[in-house]
């Protein structure tokens, strides 16, 4: 790879630009089919991108007393952590385009970021709204982190590697949504959790806490968390896709497949009661971790029999 | 018969402190009594539970009698029994509170101290409910001296609202919260997620109703009281009306009371199916409000088709009603009855069997039928919790002795419970509607009403959507009231809410607060502030100058 063709691949495709426009379409998906179950019209295929157009020309508002290398360096932060995650991800059904040993671990974590600059994006600041969202938002991460990382980790397990590449590649002869049906749904609903979907809503319930750990937040600033949460969903949807169904491939089947995680999601949004944070930790902890762990355990078993 | 054997039992409690009794109509006991017997009359009501205390009305009965008179109301079925406390217009006036025994009535008191003057003594919390910080000290906007000039805007208290209380955050709900689609103010001392004292404000949107009614005639109050909200007003047209139509000795004709019902069958359904989808968008099921209220969108129409208004409908007219009912409108109403019908039992369904649902209202709020009672809860929030309390029975007035209504009660009294009792209540409605239709008394639709009413007072109860409406009406003999008061339920409710948010995760506190189906818009209606700086007076001569200049300056 030249290092041409390299910054072209971050900038343009499939990283970068390419993927800020495919996480708006996403995004867009998403809210459309939430807004049809719903008995809504729902937004205009560019809704996104016009939102986040009329967020960048807006004036950012800093309020008084906040520590500002926080509050601009935290969005920046958040936007980088999911885009370097992206390098390292099937995006469109293509190989990865960097990989190295272990790079699974690596990305799960860069997909972290974005809900931790959040966190500490509410807390860095005086607003009660935004306290009571960071503190939401954090807890939130501790409860589906864990099963959610499992849920990664069984079909790692299954192809004997922690190279996402690899375990792609192995996942493209193996459907594992067949062998490890409990591992998709909790990567489903840890992808839910993961992007505040409701019903994960809580951090961010605008009906008791406004817009939670983002309250302050405005123009720059706030658009560049909501592309970061775009991407995010890229990025989080296609390594669930290529991990549970099929491997990476054709792009436009790959594609498919990515909307269906999409439909998926887009369902449950709509037929459930948002949880209290109380009851989404409980959830993840009394059920999610342990089938999680489970799965694990008998992966562990049956490889080492086999073996 | 009953309302006799209440009002005899009444007057024996409270012989003991009365300093004179009347009964001005027959289901009404007027006992004077003097202030400090106020607390030991109020105790030998309420430790033999005798009824709720519904009002207290503050009057102002002018420089020449030189006298406050305030008005403990107690219902009891259609029994009224009215404490009546005179009070001296000059110096201070003082009156023992009686909170202590009627938790209901710190709003109450507060509501009275700050519209008359009058010092309610060892009230539990004293500063101002209704009037705007920047209203002046000292200025009682329903003495009959005061005058417009007075109520000038002073500097409030500059100090900020304290972020915390110890270790302990004070979140504000309002007065602008994506929460509340009214403007309110909630205080809640919160211990991580855990609520631990809540305090409220209100008074955001005044208007001066009450005051309002006193310089217009009898008929424009009809259409200035349908104004106080936006949900329920032919609660409040029906509420006058009647009272009115009381004092005036005015019979209404059956086909009128008739249709006057109808409405407010219907007016019920759109009310109740709003509220479902409030509160499921509190919740956080939006996909049950966008359901809620696309349905709701039919009875609205139904509404537009027999009256020509979808919110204030204006059908209510002193002696009687405006429009008439035909026969293909009754078979439009049955139509859409049909489709109602079957969407509300869909709800009823949704509510008490969607498990993520039931985990946020399951076991929510509960309160028992003995704390409903204390705190004076009314209308379906009382229901809810076991206490048959509605005036469509207890004291049934309008058709519905000839068209009368099933109680719909729970006893769980927690936020399932709620929504069941609203629910199951629509369908009676619906039942009743048909059953109006189909049976509509002939005859007129409206009788003459007098230009003056006689002198007199009356009390006059309807059951709005959210419980007990409660009108006080007071004629001097003229073409106006000299004295109008208006007790909504909101505001009977409220305290419950604020003593059951305590212990309660803040994710729950807004369902808390949309459980009760608050009303704010009916609640204040009493004052407005002048502010020099920023308002003038135009005529509509300047105003039309005004327009076109600003508008041109634009092209």
């Amino acid at each position: 790879m030249t290092p041409f063709t390299a910054l072209l691949s971050i900038m343009f495709f499939p990283a970068g630009l390419s993927l800020i426009f495919s996480g708006m379409l996403y995004e867009w998906v998403d809210r459309k089919l939430v807004a049809r179950f719903q008995n809504r019209i729902g937004p205009r295929w560019f809704q996104p991108l016009a939102d986040t157009i009329k967020l960048l020309v807006k004036e950012e508002i800093k309020p008084h007393g906040l520590n500002s290398l926080l509050f601009y360096g935290l969005p920046i932060v958040a936007l980088t952590g999911t885009l370097t995650a992206a390098l390292y991800s099937p995006i469109f059904g293509l190989s990865p385009i960097h990989s190295f040993p272990g790079d699974l671990i690596v990305t799960l974590y860069l997909l972290s970021l974005l809900t931790m600059s959040m966190g500490l994006a509410g807390w860095n600041g005086s607003n009660r709204f935004s306290l009571i969202g960071a503190t939401r938002t954090l807890t939130q991460l501790f409860a589906y982190e864990a099963p959610f990382l499992l849920a990664l980790l069984g079909p790692a397990i299954a192809a004997g590697s922690w190279t996402i590449k690899d375990v792609s590649i192995y996942a493209g002869s193996h459907w594992m949504i067949f062998s490890q049906p409990v591992g998709f749904f909790i990567a489903l609903i840890g992808l839910m959790g993961k992007l505040e979907l409701p019903p994960f809503d809580a951090p961010e319930a605008e009906t008791e806490i406004v817009a939670g750990a983002l309250t302050e937040y405005s123009g720059r600033g706030l658009a560049l968390f909501h592309i970061g949460k775009s991407v995010e969903m890229v990025v989080a949807v296609s390594l669930v896709t290529a991990f549970y169904l099929g491997g990476i491939g054709n792009p436009f089947l790959f594609l498919l497949k990515t909307l269906v995680i999409v439909l998926l999601m887009a369902m449950l949004q709509a037929m459930l009661t948002r949880l209290r944070i109380d009851q989404t930790v409980g959830m993840w902890w009394r059920f999610g971790a342990l089938l999680a762990l489970m799965q694990i355990l008998i992966l562990v078993i049956i490889k080492g029999w086999l073996v | 018969m009953t309302t006799e054997i209440h009002l005899q039992r009444a007057g024996e409690l409270l012989a003991p402190f009365a300093k004179g009794t009347n009964n001005p109509e027959v289901n009404r006991l007027d006992v004077k009594i003097a202030a400090s017997d106020l607390p030991a009359a109020a105790s030998a009501l309420t430790d033999a539970s005798w009824g709720y205390l519904a009002a207290i009305t503050g009057m102002d009965h002018g420089l020449d009698v030189n006298e406050l008179e305030a008005l403990y109301h107690f219902c009891e079925g259609a029994a009224v029994t009215t404490l009546r406390v005179s009070l001296p217009r000059e110096g201070c006036p003082e009156i023992p509170s009686v909170s202590a025994q009627i938790p209901v009535a710190s709003f109450f008191e507060r509501e009275l101290s700050e519209m008359l003057g009058v010092t309610v003594v060892n009230t539990p919390d004293p500063s101002r409910l209704f009037l705007p910080d920047d209203w002046p000290v000292d200025v009682y906007p329903l003495r009959q001296d005061f005058k417009q000039e007075q109520a000038a805007s002073v500097q409030p208290d500059p100090t900020p609202e304290p972020g915390r209380v110890g270790n302990k955050f004070i979140v504000p709900i309002g007065p602008q919260h994506p929460a509340l689609k009214e403007p309110g103010h909630f205080e809640f001392t919160v211990d991580g997620e855990i609520i631990t004292g809540a305090r409220m404000r209100l008074g955001y949107v005044h208007r001066g109703i009450e005051k309002a009614t006193e310089q217009r005639n009898w008929i424009q109050n009809l259409y200035l009281l349908e104004r106080i909200c936006g949900i329920c007003s032919h609660t409040h047209t029906s509420a006058y009306s009647q009272g009115v139509e009381k004092l005036a000795q005015v019979e209404v004709p059956p086909r009128a009371l008739a249709i006057r019902e109808l409405v407010a069958g219907l007016e019920r359904i759109h009310s109740h199916l709003l509220w479902l989808g409030v509160v499921s968008h509190e919740a956080g099921f939006d996909t049950l409000f966008m359901y809620s209220w696309r349905d709701r969108e039919t009875v609205m129409n139904l509404l537009e088709e027999l009256t020509g208004n979808r919110v204030n409908y204006s059908i209510c007219a002193l002696g009687g009603v405006k429009h008439d009912i035909g026969t293909e409108q009754s078979a439009t109403i049955h139509k859409a009855l049909d489709y109602l019908e079957e969407r509300i039992r869909y709800y009823l369904d949704v509510v008490t069997s969607d498990t993520t649902f039931l985990q946020r209202t399951r076991g929510v709020g509960t309160m028992t039928r003995d704390e409903a009672i204390h705190f004076g809860a009314l209308g379906p929030t009382a229901r809810a919790c076991g206490v048959n309390r509605d005036v469509r029975l207890d004291a049934p007035y309008g058709a519905y002795k000839r068209f009368p209504v099933s109680i719909i009660t729970d006893e769980r009294g927690d936020l399932e419970a709620r929504f069941v009792v609203r629910m199951k209540e629509l369908l009676v409605s619906c039942f009743t509607i048909r059953t109006i239709v189909d049976n509509m008394p002939t005859g007129e639709i409206i009788t003459k009403f007098p230009r003056k009413v006689p002198a007199g007072e009356t009390v006059s109860r309807v059951e709005a959507p959210r419980g007990e409406a409660f009108y006080y009406i007071k004629s001097g003999g003229g073409e106006s009231p000299t004295r109008l008061h208006i007790r909504t339920p909101s505001l009977c409710n409220w305290t419950s809410v604020i003593n059951k948010a305590v212990g309660h995760q803040l994710a729950d506190a807004p369902m808390l607060i949309a459980g009760m189906d608050p009303c704010f818009s009916c609640n204040d209606r009493m004052v407005t502030v002048r502010r020099q700086a920023d308002t003038k007076t135009l005529s509509w001569f300047e105003l039309r100058e005004y327009g076109i200049k600003k508008y041109g300056q634009r092209k």
